[in-house]
């Protein structure tokens, strides 16, 4: 069978339970948005083929379902990613301090070289704001990583936050790859 | 923790080692309402894979340290408490020991390729080259590379385990690696079963035109269709007839020899039922004329056997050999990629995507029964939750519950090598049967490289396990000194064998054969650990029988749905997309079934 894509990434959303992480991935993968989602039940993960310097690229991105809630994510589920969306809801202070946790997590169980995007959902709710903009790019900078303010319901951002993180994977390989051929 | 749990469920599974968790992924597949809670802070239980550091600790974490009885809870009337956990089926005589020293001593040679040549076409410099120092202090750094199963699992490739995967589409949460090569013991040499064209070959001892008439052979086992390998008995016969054939050519036999028993293979059922119900496979392969090496092929490798297993089961053996071969890679062997603890993951995986509760770490103060002995709820921190039915692994039942089950016990060995037990260009990942006392038992033996995910670059993990007769040990003994460089120094004499540079021995509780039901309460189920089987095929076994006494006329683990995978392309319209999504989802299932191939660390690197 021929392949229709170049590349295949395997993305993972990581956050607090409710932060919206499901919520983003249907914007993402199917310009939706749906409230209905009951603490992720049968969620598994989404594919969306997009294309990035002329090359086709499949996102396999997956969903944590509900195992978050009680910190169980499995082991099985962190392997062989490639790019990590940190989720928190920019209304609720305490997902936002959690991504500390989730950050530990994820240097415990996930590949070391694993690309990783911090986002604050939820940013069309201004008038209930508990983290300010300045303190999520903040933590960003303290991790070396990069940092959106996403809306899933207004469709703000959810879609250059995926752009820029497959770009910043695909670049990632494609320097491992030179390195490779000429040293 | 600031969320609470639910306090009604249809289930409630405490322990998520293999049984446990494919049975809450098959009641919350149905609809049930599932509690998979576990007092340990790690997937897996009996079955869990650990890094170095934590397998250090292991005998304490797998302990039910004393999990005391909740006091203080609202309990119905007539209703009990009762403790939960029970210390019979504990790990024994574990021993760990580094033969490497804490730190380097002298000038710090470590060379800082960590990163920089990760690529695994340099693999092969490894093994020429400098050779590479080892400390305690190098491995430690790396103790996360490691994933060592405490009860390291091969499935069949035509299994129950792997029908079962891609029946249920769970397949797509794990990735397998297939065994590369399955080796023997003979004549105090560690030799390649030839279990495929290539490794016929490869053998020096076959002219060409045997080599010529064997590929004919292999290649009509390998390439025929399917249904040849299944099911129809005559077709599986013929297999195994031209499989003892080729093993002839192999070892320098002319095929005339063959012919005369290997008709009278064609109706082994008819002989064993006559003329071998109570005689041994050996004694069979004798009467056949058949040479000492090819015996040895056959009974200690292909057929998994000793001297005294029986005919009807020996015959049984192969059949599920040569009905796995062909399938993915060179043997009829897969190895979960990051260790075996991972397979119990992926059933929880489905299990929470069709709405399982999942709660790990947890205070549980006790199982609640009422006055006819019948389960009704548990306690988790101070929340009282309800449930219909209990299934539990055997090591979290009330003491009351196992006490008439009997334990044997397996001997088990793990070690941390600097090579191969036989080296070769590229890695391998090895399963050899030791025939250990003359014969009489076998040792499994499987040996990891870091391409299956379970330990850094230039190190093996060399598995071992047999039933236990004396202490892990001693039974192990005389196969150790036979594949490693004896701990004993003597620089003098250069020995190719690998070193042994970390070793860890223990006693690993099997119920295997234990009557479960005797003495548990209707309505709740224990659930065995890991047994000496080399595969799990029992475990799914067991799993099935308890679904069916819950939920009897209900399907196991049907099929789940894919996702739904909707591409949004730039310029396809609404028909392309539709076909592209049919594409797409076959294209998927190709994947994960044949993933075994692809070499995924070696791309990941190469990328």
């Amino acid at each position: 069978m021929a392949k229709t894509y170049d590349y295949l990434f395997k993305l993972l959303l990581i956050g607090d339970s409710g932060v919206g992480k499901t919520c983003v991935l249907f914007r993402f993968s199917e310009d939706a948005f749906n409230t209905t989602f009951i603490s992720t039940i049968g969620i598994d993960f989404k594919i969306r083929t997009i294309e990035l310097d002329g090359k086709k690229i499949k996102l396999q991105i997956w969903d944590t379902a509900g195992q978050e809630r009680f910190r169980t994510i499995t082991t099985a589920y962190y392997r062989g990613a490639m790019g990590i969306m940190l989720v928190y809801d920019i209304t609720n202070e305490k997902s936002f301090e959690n991504i500390k946790n989730w950050i530990r997590n994820i240097e415990e169980n996930a590949s070391a070289d694993v690309e990783k995007m911090l986002l604050g959902n939820k940013c069309e709710l201004e008038e209930k704001r508990q983290v300010s903009k300045e303190r999520g790019e903040q933590l960003a900078v303290e991790y070396g990583i990069k940092f959106f303010e996403t809306s899933a319901k207004a469709s703000i951002r959810v879609e250059e936050a995926f752009f820029t993180l497959a770009k910043d994977i695909k670049t990632k390989m494609d320097k491992k790859l030179v390195s490779f051929l000429f040293y | 923790m600031d969320y609470e749990l639910p306090t009604e469920f249809d289930i409630i599974i405490v322990g998520t080692g293999i049984v446990e968790s494919i049975l809450s992924a098959a009641a919350s597949r149905i609809g049930k309402t599932v509690l998979h809670i576990d007092s340990q802070d790690y997937y897996g239980g009996f079955w869990a894979s650990f890094n170095l550091e934590q397998i250090d600790k292991l005998c304490e974490r797998n302990r039910n340290a004393n999990i005391d009885l909740a006091s203080d809870v609202q309990l119905n009337e007539g209703e009990r408490l009762i403790k939960i956990g029970n210390n019979n089926f504990d790990l024994k005589n574990a021993s760990q020991k580094w033969n490497i020293p804490e730190k380097l001593e002298s000038k710090n040679i470590e060379n800082v390729d960590g990163d920089k040549c990760d690529s695994t076409e340099n693999e092969a410099d490894n093994g020429v080259g400098v050779e590479e120092v080892w400390t305690q202090e190098k491995l430690l750094q790396d103790s996360r590379k490691f994933n060592i199963d405490i009860a390291p699992k091969l499935q069949f490739a035509r299994g129950d385990f792997v029908e079962l995967l891609i029946s249920s589409n769970i397949a797509r949460y794990s990735e397998y690696r297939s065994v590369s090569r399955v080796l023997t013991w003979l004549n105090g040499e560690l030799e390649v079963v030839p279990c495929s064209r290539s490794d016929v070959f490869s053998n020096p001892k076959v002219s060409v035109i045997e080599k010529r008439m064997l590929m004919k052979l292999l290649s009509a086992c390998m390439d025929s269709e399917e249904n040849e390998f299944k099911a129809s008995r005559s077709g599986t016969d013929f297999v195994v007839y031209k499989m003892f054939a080729s093993l002839c050519y192999c070892n320098g036999f002319n095929v005339d020899e063959v012919v005369p028993w290997g008709q009278n293979w064609k109706n082994y059922s008819n002989i064993k039922t006559q003329n071998y119900e109570n005689k041994t496979f050996h004694a069979y392969l004798k009467d056949k004329k058949l040479t000492d090496n090819v015996i040895h092929y056959v009974l200690y490798a292909i057929a998994m056997s000793t001297i005294d297993t029986p005919c009807s089961e020996g015959v049984e053996n192969i059949k599920r050999f040569l009905n796995s071969l062909g399938r993915f890679g060179k043997t009829p062997f897969l190895y979960s990629m990051y260790g075996s603890g991972e397979l119990s993951q992926a059933f929880c995986r489905l299990s929470a995507v069709f709405g399982g509760v999942y709660a790990l770490n947890q205070n549980l103060g006790g199982f609640i029964f009422d006055a006819e002995n019948k389960f009704k709820g548990l306690v988790c921190g101070k929340q009282v939750i309800r449930a219909s039915n209990l299934v539990m692994g055997i090591e979290k039942s009330p003491e009351d519950f196992v006490k008439s089950v009997e334990v044997s016990y397996i001997s088990r060995g793990i070690f941390i090598t600097n090579g191969s037990v036989r080296d070769s260009e590229k890695e391998h990942l090895t399963l050899l049967f030791y025939p250990l006392k003359g014969g009489k038992q076998l040792c499994n033996v499987i040996e990891l490289g870091t391409l299956t995910g379970t330990c850094p670059k230039g190190i093996y993990i060399v598995h071992m396990f047999t039933k236990q007769i004396n202490t892990p040990k001693e039974d192990l003994e005389e196969c150790v000194s036979k594949l490693f460089q004896s701990e004993k120094e003597d620089s003098d004499v250069k020995d190719a064998r690998p070193q042994v540079l970390w070793s860890f021995y223990y006693s690993a509780p099997d119920t295997n054969t234990a009557n479960l039901r005797k003495d548990a309460p209707e309505n709740a189920f224990l659930c065995p650990g890991p047994d000496c089987d080399l595969d799990i095929d029992f475990s799914i076994k067991k799993a099935k029988e308890i679904f069916n006494s819950m939920y009897p006329d209900v399907e196991f683990l049907p099929r789940a749905p894919d996702p739904e995978e909707i591409i949004i392309g730039d310029d396809s319209d609404e028909q392309d997309r539709e076909k592209d999504v049919e594409g797409k989802a076959e294209e998927l299932k190709q994947e994960q079934v044949e993933e075994t191939e692809i070499d995924k660390n070696a791309q990941g690197d190469v990328k």
